[in-house]
C-alpha cells in the first residue's frame, strides 16, 4: 500500500471512530440539519430547525419521551383549584440558568410576559398564552405585567385562565433566564444562550453549523460528551456520505433519500424507523361536492385506497399504516383500531347503493394539492376514475395559495396533513375536525364529537382525557369525516458507537445521555 | 442597476405565495398573529411606498431585515457568504482559463487529427455531464471509495479541491472549445501565413501572434463565462454545503426571504457589471487598436 492510502485510512479510521481520537469527553455529536435556524432565541422561535437546536439549550414544564410519555423537567408537580380557573407549578429546586442564575417563578413570569409583548414577533408559543387572565392587555402594550401570573415564591407559580387549559402544562414553552436581556443587550442570542438545558450556545457559523457546548452544571447531570455539532447540509445525498465517511455521527435522512437508505442492506443494522407525529388524512368538503354529503360515497373512496401498495409502491416501505387520525407515539392515540380494508367490489355497491353506478351522476371534481404530495394525488385520481368511474384529476398547487384556500373551506377534495404541535392528541382532533376550529379545512361537523372535545378540554386527568379522545375518535372514523392515510416515518441512521441518542415522532431525542464509543 | 432593482422588487412581490403565511406555515388561520407580523414587517402599505423606503434604505446601506432570520439585518445574513462565491468562481476560472486555452491551441494546430478528435470528445463530455452528475460522482469516488478528500465542509483548502474541480471542468471545455474555433480562424488569415512565409518559429507564430489575436473574443466570453460560473455554484454550493451566495439566493426566493433575495440578486448584477468592466479593460490592453480607438473618440 503506498503510504498516503494507509495515512488516508488511519485518518479515517479515526474519524469513523473505531481508534477513539481522544477521551470519551472531548467528542463531540455531529448531527446534520437541513437549514440554518430561522431563530436562536425561545421567544420568537417558529420553525422545526431551531426547534430541534434548541430544545438542547432550553426547558419547559415537561417533555415528551420516545415512547411517548410526558416527563416532568421544570415542573415537579402541578395541581388545580376547586374555586379557580387556575394551575399551581411547584418548579423544579437546584436548577440553574447557564448564565449561574438560578430558574425561579420570576423567570416564568419574565418569559410569558416577552412572549406576548407586542414587538417581540413571537413564535410558536404566543397562541398558547392567549387564554391567561390579562393576556389581551399585554399584547396590546397597555400593560407589560400579565395579570393571571402570580409569583407566589422562588419555587411556586399561579397560572390563571379565562378558562382553564388543562393541556398547559404540556405545551412546549422554552422558559428563559430573566437576567440575560439586560446583561447583554438585545442581541443576546448571537452571544449566549439563556436555558436550562444540557447544552450551552458556543457558535454560529453560518451556513456550516450551529456549535453547542456542555453545560457542566445541568440539574439532570453533567453531559458526558463535549458538545453538539448541527451541520447545515441542504443536500440529502451529501448527508448520507458524509455519513459513510464518518464526517456525521448520526443523521437525520431527508425524504428523497428514503428509498436509498431502505434498499440498502448496509444500513440496516443502523436504521431507525418510527412513525412521524404528523396525520396524513384525505379531506372531503361536504359544502362543495354534494355526493360527499352521503356516508356511502365517502366511505367508497376510503374503500378502493390500497394503502399497504401505498406504502411499498409510493413511499417504499418508509410509512406506517393509519387506521385512525392520531399518529402512534402521541399521547392520546388509539392503538388496535381495526385496519381500513381495500376492498374495490364493496366500494362499487356501496356507489351503486348511493346512487352512483360506476360513477353515472358524479360531477367532475379535482384532487388537489401541492407539488410535494403529487404522487398521492395522482393516485387516488386513478383510483377513483377507474374504480369507482369519478371524473377527477390532480391539481396541484402553489403552497401558501393552497393553505389559504383550505383554511377557507374553498377546497373539495385534498389530501393533506397536520404535524403535531405538542404531545396530546388534541393537536390532532381539536384543531381539525372540532367544528368552529379555522383549521377544520373540511368543515366536517358533528355535536357529539364537538361535546366530547369540549369535556376533554375541561380534563385535567390524562387517562380520562385520552379515553374521551377514543370516543371522540371512534365518532370521526364511523362517520367518515375525513379518511385516514398511512404516517410518513421519520428515518435516521446512527453509528454504532453513537448511545442514548434517537429519533422520535416529533424529531430528535433529548442529547442529554448520548455517549460516543 | 436601478432597473436590476425595479424588476427585482417587483418580481419577488409577483410571486405567487406571501411571506407571512410562509413564516406562519401550517398556523396560518391565526389571522391576528398575522397582521400582527405584516404590521412590523410593512409589508401592509401600499407598493410604492414599499419601493420608496426600500430604495431609500438601499442609498444608506440599509438592505433592510431578513423575513426568514428573526430580527436579523440582510446584511448580517449575507455578510459570511459575500466572498465565498466569487472566490469559488474565480479560483475556477484561473484553473480552467489556462487549461482550456492550452488544450484549445493544441486542438488548433493539430486541427483534424487524432489528436484533435480527442481532445474534442474529452471537451464534449465536459460540457455535456451534468454538473450535478459530475459532482456526485466525484465525491463518491473520491471522498467515500478512497477517502482522499473530504465529503462537503468549507473551511480548509482540502475543502475548496472537489468544488472547484467541478465548476472548473466545465468551464474549461467551454473555453478550449471557444480557444480552438478562434484560433483555428485566425491561423487561416494573412498575416499568420506571412509569418510563416518569413520562418518564425511556429511556437512564436501560434502563440505571440495567433493567440494574441484570439484573446480579445475570448476575453468577452470569459466575462459571459464567469457570469455563468456564478450561477452554477448554485448547485456546487448545495451538495457541499458551502455557505455561499448562489445557495442563499435559492433558499431565499424558496422561503419567500424578498429583502434576502433582492440583495443577493443586486449583489449578482453588480459582480456581473465589475466583471465586464474588467473584461473591457484587458481587451484595451491586449489590443492596441482599442486603445487607439478609444484615443480617438
Amino acid at each position: 500500500m503506498q503510504r498516503r492510502s494507509v495515512l488516508g485510512l488511519f485518518g479515517s479510521l479515526i474519524a469513523t471512530g473505531v481508534v477513539p481520537a481522544g477521551a470519551a469527553s472531548s467528542r463531540v455529536f455531529r448531527i446534520n440539519v437541513v437549514a440554518d435556524p430561522a431563530q436562536m432565541d425561545p421567544i420568537t422561535l417558529s420553525e422545526i430547525t431551531a426547534g430541534r437546536i434548541l430544545k438542547n439549550m432550553y426547558e419547559g414544564f415537561t417533555d415528551v419521551q420516545p415512547d411517548g410519555s410526558v416527563k416532568r423537567m421544570l415542573a415537579e408537580s402541578w395541581e388545580t383549584f376547586p374555586d379557580r380557573q387556575a394551575f399551581r407549578f411547584h418548579l423544579h429546586q437546584g436548577v440553574k440558568f447557564h448564565s449561574g442564575r438560578p430558574f425561579t417563578a420570576k423567570d416564568v413570569k419574565y418569559t410569558l410576559e416577552a412572549i406576548l409583548a407586542p414587538d417581540s414577533k413571537a413564535g410558536l408559543a404566543a397562541p398558547y398564552l392567549d387564554t391567561i387572565v390579562g393576556a389581551a392587555d399585554v399584547k396590546s402594550g397597555k400593560t407589560k405585567t400579565l395579570a393571571g401570573v402570580t409569583v407566589v415564591d422562588d419555587a411556586t407559580i399561579d397560572i390563571t385562565f379565562t378558562k382553564l387549559d388543562v393541556l398547559f402544562p404540556i405545551y412546549p414553552i422554552y422558559y428563559m433566564d430573566s437576567g440575560t436581556v439586560a446583561e447583554q443587550g438585545p442581541d443576546w442570542m448571537s452571544k449566549v444562550s439563556a436555558g436550562t438545558g444540557p447544552f450551552v450556545y458556543k457558535s454560529w457559523t453560518r451556513g456550516v453549523s450551529v456549535d453547542l457546548g456542555a453545560n457542566p452544571a445541568y440539574w439532570g447531570g453533567a453531559p458526558k460528551i463535549a458538545g453538539l455539532s448541527f451541520l447545515i447540509v441542504p443536500n440529502g445525498d451529501t448527508a448520507l456520505s458524509q455519513y459513510d465517511v464518518g464526517e456525521l455521527d448520526f443523521v437525520d435522512v431527508y425524504p428523497e433519500t428514503f428509498r436509498r437508505v431502505l434498499a440498502n442492506k448496509r444500513y440496516a443494522s443502523q436504521l431507525i424507523k418510527v412513525p412521524r407525529a404528523q396525520v396524513s388524512y384525505l379531506g372531503m368538503n361536504q359544502n362543495l361536492y354534494t355526493p360527499f354529503k352521503d356516508k356511502r360515497v365517502r366511505q367508497a373512496l376510503s374503500l378502493v385506497i390500497d394503502r399497504p401498495a401505498m406504502i411499498k409502491g409510493l413511499y417504499g416501505g418508509a410509512a406506517f399504516p393509519a387506521n385512525g387520525f392520531v399518529t402512534a407515539g402521541v399521547p392520546g392515540y388509539q392503538a388496535g383500531l381495526p385496519p381500513l380494508k381495500y376492498d374495490p367490489a364493496l366500494a362499487k355497491a356501496l356507489m351503486k347503493q348511493a346512487g352512483y353506478p360506476n360513477g353515472k351522476g358524479l360531477p367532475q371534481i379535482d384532487v388537489t394539492t401541492t407539488a410535494t404530495f403529487k404522487d398521492e394525488a395522482a393516485y387516488f385520481a386513478d383510483q377513483f376514475q377507474r374504480q369507482l368511474g369519478m371524473p377527477t384529476k390532480p391539481k396541484i398547487v402553489e403552497r401558501a395559495t393552497h393553505i389559504k384556500a383550505m383554511n377557507a373551506g374553498q377546497v373539495a377534495l385534498f389530501p393533506w396533513g397536520w404535524t403535531a404541535d405538542y404531545p396530546d392528541a388534541m393537536t390532532f382532533l381539536g384543531e381539525m375536525w372540532y367544528g368552529s376550529s379555522p383549521y377544520n379545512r373540511s368543515r366536517w361537523e358533528s355535536a357529539d364529537f364537538d361535546r366530547i372535545i369540549d369535556q376533554a378540554r375541561s380534563t385535567v386527568n390524562d387517562e380520562q382525557r385520552y379515553a374521551l379522545y377514543h370516543r371522540a375518535e371512534d365518532i370521526l372514523l364511523a362517520d367518515w369525516g375525513g379518511i385516514p392515510l398511512p404516517t410518513t416515518a421519520v428515518l435516521g441512521l446512527r453509528k454504532p458507537y453513537v448511545k442514548n441518542a434517537t429519533l422520535t415522532p416529533f424529531g430528535f431525542s433529548s442529547f442529554q445521555d448520548v455517549t460516543l464509543g | 442597476m436601478a432597473v436590476a432593482i425595479v424588476v427585482t422588487f417587483l418580481a419577488t412581490r409577483a410571486l405567487p405565495g406571501d411571506p407571512i403565511q410562509v413564516m406562519l406555515s401550517d398556523h396560518s388561520a391565526d389571522l391576528q398573529l398575522a397582521a400582527r407580523l405584516r404590521a412590523e414587517y410593512g409589508l401592509n402599505r401600499p407598493l410604492v411606498v414599499q419601493f420608496r423606503s426600500y430604495v431609500v434604505g438601499l442609498m444608506r446601506g440599509d438592505f433592510g431585515l431578513s423575513f426568514r432570520y428573526v430580527n436579523t439585518p440582510v446584511t448580517q445574513v449575507l455578510r459570511e457568504s459575500l466572498l465565498i462565491s466569487p472566490l469559488l468562481a474565480f479560483s475556477a476560472i484561473s484553473l480552467a482559463l489556462p487549461i482550456g486555452v492550452f488544450a484549445g491551441v493544441q486542438a488548433a494546430i493539430r486541427r483534424n487529427s487524432a489528436a484533435d478528435a480527442g481532445i474534442m470528445l474529452i471537451l464534449i463530455a465536459g460540457l455535456s455531464i451534468p454538473n450535478f452528475a459530475l459532482a456526485t460522482f466525484l465525491v463518491y469516488l473520491l471522498s467515500v471509495r478512497l477517502e482522499l478528500l473530504p465529503v462537503a465542509g468549507w473551511g480548509t483548502f482540502r475543502d475548496a479541491v472537489l468544488p472547484v474541480a467541478v465548476l472548473a471542468i466545465p468551464s474549461a471545455a467551454y473555453v478550449a472549445r471557444l480557444t480552438r474555433t478562434f484560433m483555428l480562424e485566425v491561423l487561416d488569415r494573412d498575416f499568420v501565413r506571412t509569418a510563416r512565409a518569413k520562418g518564425m518559429r511556429p511556437r512564436i507564430v501560434v502563440y505571440r501572434h495567433a493567440l494574441l489575436n484570439a484573446l480579445v473574443p475570448l476575453s468577452t466570453s470569459a466575462g459571459i463565462i464567469f457570469g455563468g460560473l456564478l450561477s452554477n455554484t448554485v448547485v456546487v454550493e448545495t451538495l457541499f454545503n458551502i455557505p455561499g451566495l448562489g445557495r442563499l439566493a435559492i433558499d431565499s426566493i424558496f422561503a419567500r426571504d424578498y429583502p434576502v433575495a433582492m440583495a443577493v440578486v443586486l449583489l449578482f448584477t453588480a459582480f456581473y457589471a465589475l466583471i465586464n468592466l474588467a473584461v473591457d479593460v484587458i481587451c484595451a490592453g491586449i489590443d492596441p487598436r482599442i486603445r487607439a480607438n478609444l484615443a480617438a473618440s
